[in-house]
């Protein structure tokens, strides 16, 4: 169960690389197209598209990585009964929000899908599709924390902290 | 009232921050929280439909590249080749290599985005060298802790990106109003290390051998890959080619090409640098869709224009504002990164800003110098964890070896005040 979760988590991960792939590829071509004035419609709505599945679908991953960030400061600084308490709220809010992302952005998929509603862009997509990602990302970001607050409550390993040697890079 | 509600939230705001929730969904949980009480919408459609908007933005595009492009370098010999092309040059000034800290930051600011990544990527090459020639510690580490804020400064910059996006600036105009701050706080950081070299000239470690004109000619060829990379960057957003973003693709394309050729792009190299680049703009990206829909619960409840009203109440001058602002964002940096900073302050003080007349641009360079500051401060500085990475000392000497840095970049900001030419100069004479 817990490898097959991981294998999700990392499945989901490796989704989001190849968004950013198309993200690249997507911006790439919009200048090409310019520079050659070739006529493709609703490139810069292809590129969000891109960057959103890239963002959502590496929730989890980057959560099971301990790589989102928050503050640890208080955490750091109480005694392990306390920080351990602060652990459990973490995990419980966390695992509250997200889910409560999850559903709504399922019901926007699904309003979306009912309503036959397009792109305002020059693309006209129709917008159930790249919502998806969002969807799919918001769900094992989910699953992710619930799993996390399992693991936590029966002090099984969820974070893979050593992962991350290069985590100070971030701005 | 009011008032009453809008302390509520913002004791609430860092009790939740300070529990140690991650900081996107801290952001998120108080959105809720405050809609659910405050206002009668539909929560959960809003939230989304917000979150939606915000993150799939041609604009915010530039911001995952750019940090594509950051991982692609950082893993390149691209450091290697500019110590070697820069020290030849810098033997004889007073401080000798140290500049090389100095510089190297300033010319990596202008590709890579971030701040920790530019203090790493120069750090891993410049510490060890000066090291080994017997710079003394503190000046080593201090430089690059303080030059290493550049990242942000010098275009492209992420927190510009997040504050362009946030407070609807042009990105492009923002990235030319970056240039000559960032040049001028270089050589306010190249004059302190010549100041404190003639002070001190005992500590400073003789020159490495001498080399001649064209030698050193011929060793500045190693930096011509770095300058390639600025002029296809900068220069294609400056000439108006490019947007930021086609900016990013190719800066990313460049810098594919460019360790392809120095022959230190693998399979694996790659794959390492996208996860990276994926899982970093993730983190960012949570936070940025909490502040969004965070922006939007706050602006319902009406607590910006709440909070500017009362402020602009207060009749304060705006000199004296930008003094309690800067302080307000100093205490904010010591325990929240730069970006949750920008994005938290958007939501709240926006329209505080614009009703006392501070250029928007112009608030924007200014945002970015303070956040600087703030990656240097304890207990959280993100360019202080980068260097307790690379040196593995206590974050308390880090932090004092920085400290003249940091009140340089406190002048810095008083400069800027009184000469906002500085920062608006540039992009006015974009079209």
């Amino acid at each position: 169960m817990k490898s097959a979760l991981l294998a999700f988590y990392r499945l989901l991960g490796l989704l989001a690389m190849l968004a950013m792939v198309a993200a690249l590829i997507t911006v790439g071509l919009s200048v090409l197209a310019r520079e050659a004035s070739w006529d493709i419609q609703g490139l810069d709505a292809y590129a969000g598209y891109a960057i959103v599945a890239a963002l959502f679908l590496a929730l989890p991953i980057t959560f099971q990585r301990g790589e989102h960030i928050r503050v640890t400061l208080l955490m750091g600084k109480l005694p392990q009964r306390w920080s351990n308490a602060l652990q459990v709220w973490s995990l419980l809010a966390g695992s509250a929000l997200s889910a409560l992302l999850a559903w709504f952005a399922v019901r926007l998929v699904w309003i979306s899908w009912s309503t036959h509603d397009v792109s305002p862009a020059m693309d006209a997509s129709p917008l159930w599709i790249p919502q998806l990602a969002m969807a799919l990302g918001c769900i094992g970001m989910a699953v992710a924390c619930l799993d996390a607050l399992l693991s936590h409550l029966l002090g099984l390993p969820f974070f893979d902290t050593h992962a991350h040697g290069e985590a100070a890079r971030i701005e | 009232m009011d008032a009453l509600i809008a302390l509520l939230l913002i004791v609430l705001m860092l009790v939740v921050l300070g529990s140690g929730l991650w900081i996107g969904l801290a952001l998120l949980g108080v959105g809720v929280f405050a809609m659910e009480l405050f206002s009668t919408r539909p929560v959960g459609d809003a939230m989304v439909l917000t979150i939606w908007g915000s993150t799939s933005s041609w604009t915010l595009t530039a911001l995952p590249l750019f940090l594509w492009m950051g991982e692609i370098l950082f893993r390149s010999k691209l450091s290697e080749g500019m110590f070697r092309g820069l020290s030849p040059w810098l033997n004889h000034i007073p401080g000798r290599l140290l500049h090389v800290n100095v510089i190297g930051c300033a010319i990596f600011a202008a590709v890579s985005g971030s701040s920790a990544a530019t203090c790493a990527t120069i750090g891993k090459i410049t510490l060890p060298e000066l090291k080994k020639r017997g710079y003394p510690d503190h000046m080593a580490v201090g430089t690059l802790s303080g030059a290493g804020t550049l990242g942000l400064l010098i275009p492209p910059s992420i927190i510009m990106i997040v504050y362009g996006v946030a407070a609807n600036v042009s990105i492009a105009k923002l990235f030319m109003a970056g240039v000559i701050p960032g040049i001028l706080l270089a050589m306010v950081f190249m004059g302190y290390i010549v100041v404190w070299a003639l002070r001190n000239p005992q500590q400073v470690p003789a020159a490495d051998a001498h080399v001649g004109l064209l030698a050193k000619l011929y060793e500045g060829r190693h930096l011509l890959p770095v300058v390639a990379l600025i002029i296809v960057v900068l220069g294609s957003i400056y000439s108006g080619i490019a947007t930021a973003t086609e900016a990013a693709a190719l800066g990313v394309a460049g810098s594919l090409a460019l360790a392809a050729i120095e022959g230190s792009l693998s399979w694996r190299k790659f794959y390492e640098g996208l996860g990276s680049a994926v899982r970093v703009y993730c983190m960012i990206g949570l936070i940025l869709a909490g502040a969004a829909f965070l922006t939007l619960a706050m602006g319902f409840i009406g607590l910006p224009r709440h909070l500017a009203e009362f402020i602009g109440g207060l009749g304060l001058s705006p000199f004296a504002l930008m003094l309690v602002l800067m302080g307000f964002f100093i205490l904010l940096g010591c325990f929240l990164d730069g970006i949750s900073m920008v994005v938290l302050t958007m939501a709240v003080l926006l329209p505080t800003v614009q009703s006392a007349g501070f250029d928007l641009l112009w608030f924007g360079i200014f945002i970015v110098l303070v956040v600087e500051m703030a990656q240097i401060t304890p207990p959280v500085g993100f360019n202080l964890f980068v260097l307790q990475g690379l040196t593995k000392r206590e974050i308390t000497w880090l932090a004092r070896v920085s400290m003249p840095l940091f009140w340089l970049m406190v002048s810095f900001v008083m400069l800027v005040y009184f000469v906002p030419g500085i920062i608006t100069w540039l992009p006015g004479l974009m079209q």
